[in-house]
């Protein structure tokens, strides 16, 4: 019943961002692009640190 | 109604640059910083490596000193609209009020609320909740930023709200224009992306100082990778924003995008606007209305501001004409509102809407006008007073263009620098590029740079208007006597280089300082790091 739960609030949130997304991407063009654009700017620079490590681990020969 | 002294309007504007301008080289660090912890953070949550933590608490640390100066830089400028800008107040208070309300209610309130969950929560949330509040904390910054654009966008391009002949006030009347308004947009993305940029080159050139002495190496070398990567992205979404504000200047504010562009004649006033040259360089000459010493790159001017090959882009001398009709119109408006305040009339009334588009270039006119009063212009002095009031329709050319190209030649240094950075960041060969490092290093202070003379691109290209067609600035301004604006201007100058001082000193003093020692190097399994054997952060080598 859990896991229902969890799945349907889940989906929620995925609806309404879809939502929210259209609504943006209507009248908020750049606004939308600013959303988008920063989260794939911070996972980019976060990928950058893990690939860091990743490169330093096979430096050292562990991976 | 007699025209404010004009050395008080003078003063005025001085006071709000400098004010602006001030509290400008805090913000674009502030709305990189968060998401640059961002950043930092979610790799620590992701990895559980404890020097992301560290990192976290590092750059935080300095940016804690940055954002308590700014907010204090920053609360004075809404003071001023009611203290020094009054007319303005009153004409566009219902409309601009609303967005620095939202500002100060919503966002700040928000971003002050969950800094010192930030700061002070390590220890008293899980990992995914102090997540959360770094997120809620860079999202807070770069809503207050967005809640001032909108304001400012208002400014450069009116929407949302049409003028009321009975309260002699803006009237505001669509939330949804005035936030989705395009201005407004693409400022708040170019604003919140040239501060992704600061933030990238200030972690970035730090972190170079570090690599350059060996110090701190594990937290300097991921540092500029992570800066690295979020400036090479950065820099060229705000070059891309630079271009669709430029795109926008032209459809909305042809005057401002003339001048950035040293454009006095139509493009195709010597044959086809196709080839019309975009200009690297330029003496323009505001009094002959003339440029000299032109370096020009030909056919890139009209499709880099139109996006076609041979759309026509009217010079600054033909806008000049244009405003003619519209400066007539405007007089009748002025001359039917002021006959409709005493007589309340329909036919006043009538007449003032026939003409109610065109009136803020009858209140330009009034400054010409015998004893400034506009009832007092004849058929025999018209001419010559809307000729005067045509030359005040357009912006100062030689400080918008210069301001534009600096902004645009610094953009594009940036790009340069994060590709450079990031490719030999990638390939882990920062420390056989020395001259990349100090060039890292040096220029920290350009992307603050830069932002400044795109405010001031943006600020000065918008005159003589405060609100862009329809109040001059020298009709928005309060009626102080000099010698309080010079007293409070002088005041403002000293307290904001007080501030100032302070910032770089704490800066330096924590930059110099370090990181704490780092427990655990980075190496999975404790070998050798990239940049050698790994070292304890030591404090005292300074």
């Amino acid at each position: 019943m859990g896991k229902l739960f969890k799945f349907i609030g889940l989906a929620a949130a995925l609806a309404l961002a879809l939502f929210l997304a259209v609504i943006a991407g209507d009248y908020g063009p750049w606004y939308f692009a600013w959303l988008v654009g920063t989260t794939m700017i911070v996972l980019i620079a976060a990928a950058g640190a893990v690939m860091f490590d990743a490169q330093e681990a096979n430096s050292n020969g562990k991976v | 109604m007699p025209l404010i002294d004009p050395s008080v309007v003078d003063l005025s504007r001085l006071q709000f640059a400098l004010t602006a301008l001030y509290h400008f080289l805090f913000v674009p660090l502030t709305l990189g910083m968060t998401f640059l912890l961002c950043a930092m953070e979610t790799t620590y949550v992701i990895t559980g490596k404890e020097i992301y933590k560290e990192m976290t608490h590092f750059w935080g640390k300095l940016f804690g000193i940055n954002f308590a100066i700014g907010v204090a830089t920053g609360l004075t400028m809404e003071f001023e609209f009611g203290t020094n800008w009054s007319m303005y107040s009153h004409f566009v208070g219902d409309v601009f009020g609303t967005p620095l309300a939202i500002e100060g209610l919503m966002a700040f309130f928000m971003e002050s609320t969950f800094i010192g969950l930030m700061f002070f929560g390590w220890d008293r949330l899980s990992r995914p909740g102090h997540l959360a509040v770094t997120y809620l904390t860079a999202l807070g910054s770069n809503l207050s930023a967005l809640w001032i654009l909108v304001a400012n966008g208002f400014m450069q391009n009116p929407q949302g709200a049409s003028f009321d002949a009975d309260t002699m006030r803006m009237q505001f009347n669509s939330f949804v224009s005035l936030v989705f308004s395009e201005d407004a947009q693409a400022k708040f993305v170019h604003t919140s992306i040239a501060g992704f940029v600061t933030g990238a080159l200030f972690v970035m050139g730090i972190s170079a100082f570090y690599i350059l002495r060996k110090q701190h190496m594990a937290l300097a070398a991921r540092s500029f990778r992570v800066a690295a990567l979020f400036g090479i992205i950065s820099s060229l979404a705000v070059v891309t924003l630079g271009d669709a504000l430029g795109r926008l200047d032209y459809l909305v504010q042809p005057t401002k995008i003339a001048a950035i562009e040293g454009l006095w004649e139509d493009s195709n006033a010597h044959g086809s606007a196709t080839s019309a040259p975009w200009l690297l360089f330029a003496l323009p000459n505001d009094a002959t209305q003339t440029n000299a010493a032109e370096i020009g790159v030909p056919y890139v001017l009209t499709p880099l501001i139109t996006h076609s090959m041979d759309t026509p882009i009217p010079g600054l001398l033909s806008l000049e004409q244009q405003a003619g009709p519209r400066i007539l119109n405007g007089i009748k408006a002025i001359n039917a509102l002021q006959q409709y305040g005493v007589t309340h009339d329909a036919a006043s009334l009538a007449t003032f809407k026939q003409y109610e588009n065109d009136m803020g270039y009858g209140f330009l006119a009034q400054k010409n006008a015998p004893n400034q009063d506009l009832t007092q212009i004849t058929p025999a002095n018209q001419d010559a007073i809307v000729a005067q009031t045509e030359k005040d329709t357009i912006p100062n050319v030689f400080v918008t263009f210069w301001a534009f190209r600096i902004m645009m030649f610094l953009g594009f240094y940036f790009v340069a620098l994060f590709a450079f950075a990031a490719y030999y960041s990638l390939r882990n060969e920062l420390e056989k590029h020395p001259l990349l490092l100090k060039a890292a290093l040096w220029s920290i202070p350009l992307p603050i740079l830069a932002c400044e003379f795109g405010w001031i691109t943006a600020e000065a290209g918008r005159q003589p208007w405060s609100v862009y067609g329809w109040l001059p600035t020298f009709q928005a301004a309060s009626s102080h006597p000099v010698g309080y604006m010079v007293f409070s201007l002088i005041g403002f100058a000293a307290l904001y280089s007080a501030f100032i001082a302070a910032e770089l000193y704490l800066m330096f003093k924590f930059a110099r300082l370090g990181p704490q020692d780092h427990h655990a190097e980075p190496t999975v399994g404790g070998g050798a790091t990239m940049f050698g054997k790994p070292q304890l952060a030591d404090k005292s080598w300074q």
